[in-house]
């Protein structure tokens, strides 16, 4: 009786420091500033551990019952402390007042129950053996905890099965508690429906704390998600309702409601100055956009579309929503789409176009930074003739202006003579593209707009492409870089200048 | 406050009782139901493959003999016994040179040797040597096959060399994880002491140093191909220490710096620093002096199945003349001919060949076993072989849904872990160019084991469970990978009893590969333990010199 009693403060201590380092490294995570995170989690726990003991005092009735329920309590706030923290970071204002709150009830909660635990025993024990034999435990308790939390929880568990299970731990201390003293606890058979229930609970939430996991991500989007799936080459998730927004792998890809101005942008001063224009090849852009202002044009015969994932291309060519907004682009007889790794295609391409239309994430990361390299647009190079055109997505060259540049010196650098213009996307920013072409040695006289535009366009006219062309001085770069394979200057740029951005914001 | 007490049921009720046996029940199977959702691992295939041993050990034992009175199946000018760099590039070479009587024997069946290479529905993969660092200029043999590869694409009039981008190796290069988190290159730089800083700049200094030297016969200080080495004393006298004594007469006692020249010297020889000649670990580092127009200097050439893309190309080239499945088990150097017999491991028919010259191009220590020399003549004293040491390595190509995440910089095509008794990792599909950002891949795990000697190695090697190496390689991943357990497909397993060759101290420049350089009557060899460095410019340029041999003598 008394050794299990003893027991129960060995666990009832790990548990208690268990929740402490778990906040702790829930809040670095999150917060950043792992040493201001861990002393003031730590700091504010033990003040209200003290908080915890104070109040005990006022227990005078029914301690064991008290006991029991500051167990169960512990169990449920404590093991779900750090679903709660996970997914509550997206929808609180403050996160730090909900993490010192959950730190502090947790810390009163565990204050509440050696003292109580001392009040049971002190019929059984001498006070000074009550004293020594109850603490000893208790620190040996968090010694372990705090071995066990980096060595094994962390890495085996993770944070938030760590926090199920040692919720578990404390339930399964109030049920055998619960036992012990069967005979002179009050409602005893609703306090043993309540542990058992937690139980379950706990566990649920132990062996689904992936889905649990995942759910909280998907909570990042601000809007309601209407689709959402995962191909075996991205998450595509959309979201919103009559106005809806693309996200790739989270990354937004077009806002509805002011895509037409990113889409005009990309093609109509290119193809407009190409009135013989006949064969145009666009890689990426499986949602069928640009295909949608290319099929504006009656002189263009084939439209070639390669983007990797069927799952997006079957969504923009089969859901009514989405057929809408592209104008049935991607099944238009004159459009073939090809589901295949771009760079792959080009090399094996042995056609010839007079317009490519280069449509890809963002370079923000190492696969898609190849995307972007000299070996890439040497390929690109491979399937146009010297008057045909190429125009290129290439970030923004106000939030990335070096990266910007950077993918124009690339350009450049394999033979491709340039004009970089900009245009202003709501949902974006400012946002740059590159038209470029082969020339011949004679094509001294540059590239000359041809304005042939198709009627009912929104955006892009004469005059506003004037205005695309004008780069004020916070658009010049301040390196030039070439991109290619072995260095992957554009990402290490892209990382570092989207980064700043990150921050001020 | 009473005491609870037990004493008015110390009987078990029948309904404790059953209530207890359902508890008891219910909490079993939520056990088991736990334990099989959590354990991936368990349920991950582990295939157990490597270099076929059955017939190599037959060999071994002499249990093959050839019947006295077997006919001759086929007559040769040269026969190449070994399907390795080493025997490809003799094969490449002859051919080049107009010279299309030859035949390549080669064991397993397929070509490649230490340079052999898988595929699986993912991708492919290498099992052994998976990178060329860029030619120096005084490897020509090598420029020349680049240059016939397309490896290298153009050379412009100071003979600086453009390689072709899809083959060198993509940025990020290296990752080295430390202190929890990745840094880039393998290199340590995050967390150091100034004075540890300052010592790997120091040693860096000492290395460049060397790499620029020459010695007094105008050679460079370390070329590659070795051979051609200076020879002064001064350099040659490295070899009699070992890498550990050199770092320590040189005040070098940093941990971060020692680890990483451990790490070198495990990489490249299979052995630790101080099993190693400390002429063969600088040899390392300041051998390589190759530059590229669009590379820096340190780069290296890299496909997804490691250097069996050159095989493969050489393969084809040579695919007329080359036998696999063929375990050669007995050469006799006659006056006028050398003759081989070897049996078709599929058919296990034997077969003899008659061949004016031999290029033996098979580890040294395979020949004793297949020599039968002539009683009537003195013997040829083979015991110098047992001098040669090719310590043990365990490769393994482990398959996964996709790269797992990790702490720190992004994921790069070497990763090693600071203080692991492995190499790390290759990434297979690292060369890729795809718009997928997450995909199946399959990563090369390397592991040499070189705590402990050779024999022992072996024995652990062969003797260990695949279900135990399964479990501590992924044990030493979750390091840098902590949830790699929930990526994994399935691992192959493909240990080298014998893998490269080591430099132990003295081995260079001393008798025993004196010994190895010499011909025997009519057979020539070839093989990276001529030169007592493994890779692939040793390799390719002792094939090439022997060819070069047999081609002075056929004239």
């Amino acid at each position: 009786m008394t050794w299990a009693l003893l027991i129960t403060a060995f666990v009832i201590s790990t548990c208690g420091l268990i929740y402490e380092l778990i906040a702790g490294t829930v809040a670095s995570y999150l917060l950043g500033d792992s040493v201001t995170q861990f002393s003031t989690i730590i700091g504010v726990y033990l003040f209200f551990m003290g908080v915890g003991s104070f109040l005990s005092k006022y227990v005078e009735k029914n301690i064991i019952l008290t006991f029991v329920q500051v167990e169960l309590l512990v169990g449920l706030v404590g093991g779900s402390s750090a679903t709660i923290l996970f997914f509550m970071f997206e929808y609180v204002e403050n996160f730090r007042i909900l993490l010192y709150s959950l730190v502090g009830i947790i810390g009163v909660l565990i204050g509440i129950e050696i003292p109580l635990l001392m009040r049971i025993l002190k019929g059984q024990l001498e006070f000074k053996d009550l004293v020594s034999k109850v603490f000893t435990f208790d620190y040996v308790g968090a010694l372990l905890a705090s071995l066990v939390f980096p060595l094994v929880l962390v890495p085996y568990l993770g944070l938030v099965r760590s926090s199920f299970l040692f919720g578990i731990f404390n339930v399964l201390v109030a049920i055998w508690t619960l036992h012990l003293f069967r005979k002179e606890i009050p409602w005893l058979n609703s306090m043993r429906t309540i542990a058992f229930t937690l139980v379950v609970g706990l566990t649920l939430g132990f062996a689904f704390s992936e889905k649990l996991v995942k759910m909280a991500e998907t909570t990042s989007y601000h809007e309601h998600i209407i689709y959402s799936k995962s191909s075996p080459y991205q998450r595509i998730v959309i979201t919103g309702g009559k106005r809806f927004k693309l996200f790739l792998n989270g990354n937004l890809q077009f806002n509805s409601q002011d895509e037409y101005r990113y889409h005009e942008a990309l093609i109509h001063p290119a193809l407009g100055s190409l009135p013989e224009a006949k064969k145009v090849l666009i890689l990426g852009g499986g949602d069928g956009m640009a295909a949608r202002e290319i099929l504006k044009y009656p002189q263009v015969e084939s439209i070639t579309l390669v983007d990797l994932d069927p799952a997006l291309t079957n969504l923009f060519s089969k859901q009514k929503l989405f057929i809408e907004l592209n104008q049935d682009s991607l099944n238009s007889p004159r459009v073939k789409v090809i589901n295949k790794d771009a760079f792959v295609w080009l090399r094996h391409c042995k056609q010839k176009f007079d317009l490519v239309v280069v449509d890809f994430p963002d370079p923000s990361n190492f696969s898609l930074g190849k995307l972007y390299t000299d070996t890439f647009y040497r390929q690109v190079k491979k399937v146009v003739n010297p008057d045909s055109l190429v125009v290129i997505q290439s970030t923004s060259p106000y939030f990335a202006r070096n990266s910007f540049w950077c993918v124009v010196s690339t350009l450049e650098s394999v033979g491709f003579k340039t004009i970089p213009y900009h245009a202003y996307v709501p949902s974006f920013g400012d946002w740059g593209y590159i038209i470029a072409w082969e020339g011949g040695a004679s094509d001294s006289a540059g590239f000359q707009f041809g304005h042939h535009y198709p009627s009912g366009l929104k955006y892009v006219s004469k005059d506003s492409v004037a205005s695309m062309l004008d780069f004020p001085a916070d658009m010049k770069p301040s390196v030039r870089e070439v991109n290619k394979l072995n260095n992957q200057s554009l990402v290490h740029l892209f990382e570092a200048e989207w980064d700043e951005y990150a921050e001020t914001f | 406050m009473p005491k609870p007490s037990d004493s008015d049921d110390t009987r078990i009720k029948r309904s404790t009782f059953l209530k207890g046996l359902i508890g008891l029940a219910i909490a079993g199977g939520t056990g088991k139901f736990l334990y099989d959702r959590y354990n991936t691992l368990a349920h991950v295939p582990v295939r157990l493959l490597g270099p076929s041993m059955d017939f190599g050990h037959m060999v071994r034992d002499g249990s093959l003999k050839l019947d006295p009175n077997a006919p001759v199946s086929k007559k040769v000018k040269v026969l190449i016994i070994g399907g390795g760099i080493a025997g490809l590039s003799a094969g490449w070479w002859l051919k080049k040179e107009g010279i299309e009587d030859f035949m390549l024997l080669e064991l397993e069946g397929k070509t490649g040797g230490n340079s052999a290479s898988g595929e699986n529905r993912v991708s492919a993969y290498p099992r052994g040597a998976h990178y060329i660092p860029l030619a120096n200029a005084e490897s020509t043999y090598v420029r020349m096959l680049f240059q016939e590869l397309g490896i290298i694409e153009t050379v412009d009039a100071t003979g600086i060399a453009t390689y072709n981008d899809l083959y060198l190796c993509h940025d990020p290069e290296e990752r080295l994880f430390k202190d929890g988190s990745f840094q880039e290159g393998l290199v340590p730089n995050r967390g150091l002491r100034p004075e540890e800083k300052a010592e790997i700049e120091r040693f860096f200094k000492v290395i460049v140093d060397y790499r620029n030297r020459r010695g007094s016969d105008g050679k460079p200080a370390f070329a590659i191909p070795l051979d051609l080495s200076s020879r002064d004393e001064e350099f040659l006298a490295l070899d009699k220490m070992s890498m550990e004594q050199w770092l320590k007469q040189n005040n070098f006692s940093a941990r971060p710096l020692l680890w990483y020249v451990d790490y070198c010297t495990r990489d490249d020889y299979g052995a630790k620093p101080a099993d190693v000649s400390a002429w063969a670990g600088i040899h390392y580092f300041a051998g390589r002096r190759g530059r590229a127009a669009n590379a820096e200097q340190n780069a290296v050439v890299t496909w997804p199945q490691g250097n069996g893309f050159v095989v493969q190309k050489l393969t084809e080239k040579l695919a007329s003349h080359i036998t696999t499945d063929a375990c050669v088990f007995h050469i006799e150097s006659k006056a006028d001919a050398v003759r081989t017999a070897y049996i078709d491991r599929k058919s296990r028919k034997t077969f003899l060949i008659e061949a004016d010259h031999l290029i033996f191009a098979c580890p040294r220590f395979i020949l004793p076993r297949v020599l039968k020399q002539d009683a009537s003549k003195k013997s040829i004293d083979l015991d110098y072989v047992k001098e040669v040491v090719y310590p043990p390595w365990m490769v393994a190509n482990i398959t996964l849904r996709s790269l797992p995440p990790a702490r720190g910089i992004a994921r790069a095509w070497d990763n090693v872990c600071y203080l692991s008794d492995s190499l790390g990792y290759v990434v297979a599909t690292h060369q890729n160019i795809s718009t997928r950002l997450s995909s199946p891949t399959v990563i090369t795990y390397y592991y040499p084991l070189a705590d402990r000697r050779p024999d022992n190695g072996r024995m652990a090697l062969y003797r260990a469970d695949p279900e135990d190496w399964k479990e501590s390689i992924v044990e030493d991943l979750m390091r840098m990978h902590p949830t790699i357990d929930r990526y994994i497909e399935s691992i192959e397993l493909w240990p080298w009893g014998h893998g490269m060759v080591s430099p132990g101290l003295g081995y260079i420049w001393g008798d025993t590969r004196q010994k190895l350089l010499q011909d025997l009557d009519r057979i020539v060899f070839a093989h990276s333990d001529m030169s007592g460095i493994s890779n692939f410019e040793e390799s390719q340029y002792r094939g090439v010199e022997a060819a070069i041999k047999v081609k002075a003598q056929l004239s």
